[in-house]
């Protein structure tokens, strides 16, 4: 079967699975099945057939499993959400028709992905004023800056920044990744490359840290600085990165600990949330109690108990930042480990086509997009579930959000388009060379 | 640099296996320890959605019911509050007491036998179910009044079965208001929570005369006839036991030493008794032990000999002049009203004192009757012959002794009075049951910081009872 059948099968079957998740969301609320149910399923599938299709088109050899695991975590989202609030579910709704335009346009724009290394400086110079953005213009939620308002949008500017610091960090890497990996100066024993070449990497430090200061954001923060360092670690095969890496992060956690009192809240929180059970730790509880409640298969969608009878969830940000307690919820045990399953399978297809990537900047960009994904999953779910501190990101594809929702569509129109690349390059064909010698 | 690529999704999929495990700790390991944190309420906030059982009389009239507003059942009393310290209040700030804690499984329909199995398959919630008590709110309203604004309790039951009809407690409080109420409550120096007739600990008195006669007339030591005299001052091992008021009765024999509750005599008696063989007796009567009525722990305490908040035990060492003092019930003898209408009870049905009760019936809320109390021995005070004897001479203390006031109109009433002192003021005592020849009902009226004696305040409160209790078509 050729790739995008093997892809269409796949979304035809997500489709059935989310039609049925919604079914049984909408029965359990109303005690009926309506044909709204249905037609919401249907409008759902449409979105993706239009991405699917785009892909027909211009990305006929991109990878068959990407897509359909979007679409399924999209729809996991849509329907915990809706469940939440039929309303919020409207407007992602909508954001997920924005996603399927902006993924479209992605393809579109950019064509080759080689054409966004000659961009590289750009990408980062975009990356920084959108994370300066949120510092000047953002407004706080829940004690950390995340957003920005626009014309009545929520806009959520480090969703977007990590992609385009991504790209300059592929594109800076990838020219510099032999200088780097050459150690010509010592420091204190320990040998480093010319500081010539450090340089820049020691302005992402001061950006994560200034991140933090600034806008509270400990999960961003956390994560630009974890993906930056395996991207460094990976075009640079040198340890001695992640060694130096990690201690420059805990410096900085460290003073950010002893100088934030947000950052030093969230801490005590995760040591210890029983000690302000009514107060600062009541989130974090009640996120452990949804989930308890779920034990091993939990009672299914639309019948857990999430919502007090006024509508409100009982976990506060259920929605968004603890939308996998609301699954884990639901679904139980089994629900939650395939959700993780879900992220590791999407993981693993950005390293899968990492690997097989045709140049250094496709191999690094990918890399450095898988890793983004899987590190933020990985953020989040382990701090509603008080494995790491609890830091305020959204689950990707499932967290009601907008800008999570939109970023994470072009993140994988960006995998996809790495992966069309390389499989024409191995297979050599001559018209699909041709065309992308023409555009470079 | 493929390598390094392979070896960071390796360290990736690690990080998603801890989380797997780690929410496999939350949700199976761990999840039953975090559903019964105290800080997790979701399990009451559930509840509240289900329509909760209705707690009954025993007239099937409804003394805590359900009305819904916005999506969650709350709790209504139709009969304004009966029997409040008992029944219990439901709120989920408070959480629960009494009935509503104790049968909580069966009222909010989480145990699994009050749901049927299809509903159970289909994972539907049917409400819970019905709680039928053995509290007759005719005779409950008598005794809450009766009470008015003294402090004090009054316990009623059925002698031959156990089955509490009445439990009053005042002062009293309405568990409608609870949520708004409860901190000024808690705060109340007169604990309007306390369920005085289950616990309650006060200084039984000359009530506990009953106890003592018992034991003597048990061990032959005396009869009903045996004389004695009174010089209104008993001494014994360096200290003295004199009558209230400091009276004088000269010659008198056993029945008037019963009647006019002479304490020298019955100090006489305890010292014939001894420690061991008194202590037995009250072990016989259910002292000691606490009654096993269906009541949330705490929430019934064992009467005997305490010594500040501790139960001594049984064979705690008095010395003759304890002896003597206890054996008027005073020294460190305490009971509760509950047991003081256990000893009543347990003379009104030939020595047999019968295991007491309050929930009469739970059905489910498809009508099917779920349980059904059965009523049965719960420990044997005395012989029948002691029994009818003792009858006979509390007979005389409301005929012709300090119990007058508990006089009825065509039905004898049996009884003791008791004037305990606690402090500057008495603890007014009268325990009773009627009709004497073929008793329905027995009873202990509690009066605190009086300055009246039991045969004054307590003994028309329980007259007033027992009148409300005969007049009853039907008793549990």
């Amino acid at each position: 079967m050729s790739r995008r059948n093997t892809e269409l099968l796949l979304l035809v079957l997500v489709g059935v699975a989310a039609t049925i998740a919604y079914v049984s969301v909408y029965a359990a609320r109303f005690h009926d099945i309506r044909r709204d149910s249905i037609v919401t399923g249907a409008v759902f599938a449409v979105l993706f057939l239009v991405i699917h299709l785009c892909e027909r088109r211009y990305l006929a050899q991109a990878d068959p499993y990407l897509v359909p695991l979007a679409a399924l975590l999209s729809s996991i989202g849509l329907t915990e959400i809706y469940r939440i609030s039929p309303a919020l579910a409207l407007k992602q709704g909508e954001w997920l028709l924005i996603g399927v335009a902006l993924f479209v346009a992605t393809v579109l724009v950019v064509r080759d992905v080689r054409r966004l290394d000659t961009y590289r400086y750009l990408f980062g110079v975009a990356g920084l004023l959108l994370l300066a953005l949120t510092i000047v213009a953002g407004t706080s939620v829940n004690g950390a800056r995340l957003w920005i308002r626009v014309a009545g949008f929520s806009i959520q500017p480090s969703e977007f920044a990590k992609i385009a610091i991504v790209i300059f960090l592929a594109g800076y890497l990838n020219q510099n990744k032999e200088m780097l990996s050459v150690p010509t100066a010592r420091l204190l024993g320990v040998p480093v490359p010319p500081l010539k070449y450090f340089g820049p990497l020691l302005v992402m430090w001061v950006l994560s840290l200034l991140m933090l200061v600034f806008t509270k954001d400990f999960g961003m923060s956390l994560l630009f600085m974890a993906t930056f360092i395996a991207m460094l670690y990976m075009a640079t095969t040198r340890v001695v990165y992640v060694v130096a890496g990690a201690l420059l992060f805990a410096i900085g956690a460290g003073g950010a600990y002893t100088w934030v009192p947000h950052v030093h809240e969230r801490f005590a929180i995760w040591i210890d949330p029983w000690k302000t059970a009514a107060t600062s730790g009541y989130q974090l509880l009640q996120s452990l109690f949804a989930m308890a409640d779920g034990g091993v298969v939990g009672p299914g969608f639309g019948r857990g108990y999430l919502l007090y009878a006024n509508h409100v969830p009982t976990v506060p940000e259920l929605q968004t930042d603890f939308i996998f307690s609301a699954v884990a919820n639901e679904l139980g045990l089994v629900g939650g480990i395939g959700l993780i399953l879900l992220y590791l399978l999407f993981a693993w297809r950005g390293f899968h086509i990492a690997l097989h990537a045709s140049d250094g900047f496709a191999k690094l960009l990918a890399t450095g997009l898988a890793t983004v994904f899987g590190l933020q999953s990985f953020i989040i779910i382990g701090g509603v579930t008080r494995l790491i501190p609890l830091t305020g990101i959204t689950l990707p594809f499932v967290s009601y959000g907008g800008s999570s929702l939109t970023a994470n569509l072009v993140l994988a129109a960006l995998l996809l388009m790495v992966s069309h690349r390389s499989q024409v390059v191995e297979a050599g064909s001559t018209t699909e060379r041709l065309r992308l010698a023409e555009l470079s | 640099m493929d390598r390094a690529i392979s070896r960071v999704f390796l360290v990736g999929a690690v990080l998603m296996v801890a989380l797997m495990v780690n929410l496999a700790w939350i949700q199976v390991f761990h999840a039953r320890s975090l559903r019964d944190a105290s800080q997790n309420h979701r399990l009451i906030a559930q509840q509240l959605r289900v329509k909760r059982g209705l707690i009954l009389g025993f007239d099937g009239s409804t003394i805590a019911g359900d009305a819904k507003r916005s999506g969650f059942y709350y709790r209504t009393y139709p009969q304004g509050p009966v029997a409040p310290q008992v029944v219990g209040y439901d709120s989920v700030r408070y959480g629960q007491t009494g009935i509503e804690s104790s049968l909580n499984g069966e009222l909010s329909g989480a145990k699994s036998s009050t749901q049927g199995l299809v509903d159970r398959l289909l994972g539907r919630h049917r409400p819970g179910a019905n709680v039928e008590l053995t509290i007759v709110p005719a005779v409950q309203k008598v005794a809450q009044s009766a009470l008015g604004a003294q402090l004090g309790a009054i316990v009623a039951l059925d002698p031959t079965t156990g089955a509490i009809i009445a439990a009053a407690s005042a002062p009293s409080y309405n568990p409608a208001t609870i949520d708004v109420s409860f901190a000024s409550l808690a705060k109340n120096p007169d604990a309007p929570l306390l369920s005085r007739g289950t616990q309650g600990l006060y200084p039984p008195g000359s009530s506990f005369k009953v106890v003592t006669a018992t034991a003597a007339l048990n061990l032959g030591k005396v009869t009903p006839s045996t004389p004695f005299n009174d010089s209104g001052v008993y001494d014994i091992y360096g200290g003295k036991v004199t009558n209230y008021h400091g009276e004088v009765y000269g010659a008198h024999d056993f029945t008037k030493a019963l009647t006019d509750s002479i304490n020298t005599t019955f100090a006489k008696v305890g010292t014939l008794v001894g420690q061991a063989a008194l202590i037995d007796q009250m072990v016989h009567y259910g002292f000691y032990q606490t009654p096993p009525l269906e009541l949330p722990p705490g929430m019934v305490y064992p009467s005997g000999r305490y010594a500040g908040s501790k139960l001594l035990p049984t064979g705690a060492s008095m010395n003759p002049l304890d002896v003597a003092w206890a054996a008027v019930g005073q020294e460190s003898v305490l009971a509760t009203p509950l047991q003081m209408a256990l000893v009543a009870a347990g003379v009104a049905d030939a020595g047999q004192v019968m295991k007491p009760y309050l929930v009469q019936r739970v059905t489910s809320s498809g009508g099917r009757v779920l349980q059904t109390a059965a009523p049965s021995l719960w420990t044997t005070a005395t012989t029948p012959a002691t029994a009818q004897t003792l009858n006979v001479m509390m007979q005389q203390v409301v005929n012709a002794g300090t119990g007058t006031a508990a006089a009825l109109q065509g039905i004898q009433v049996a009884g003791k009075t008791g004037t305990a002192q606690r402090g500057a003021s008495n603890v007014a005592w009268f325990i009773a049951f009627a009709p004497a020849n073929d008793p329905k009902v027995a009873v202990a009226v509690t009066i605190e910081n009086t300055l009246f004696t039991g045969g004054d305040v307590a003994a028309p409160l329980a007259a007033q009872v027992i009148k409300a209790a005969l007049a009853q078509p039907a008793l549990p």
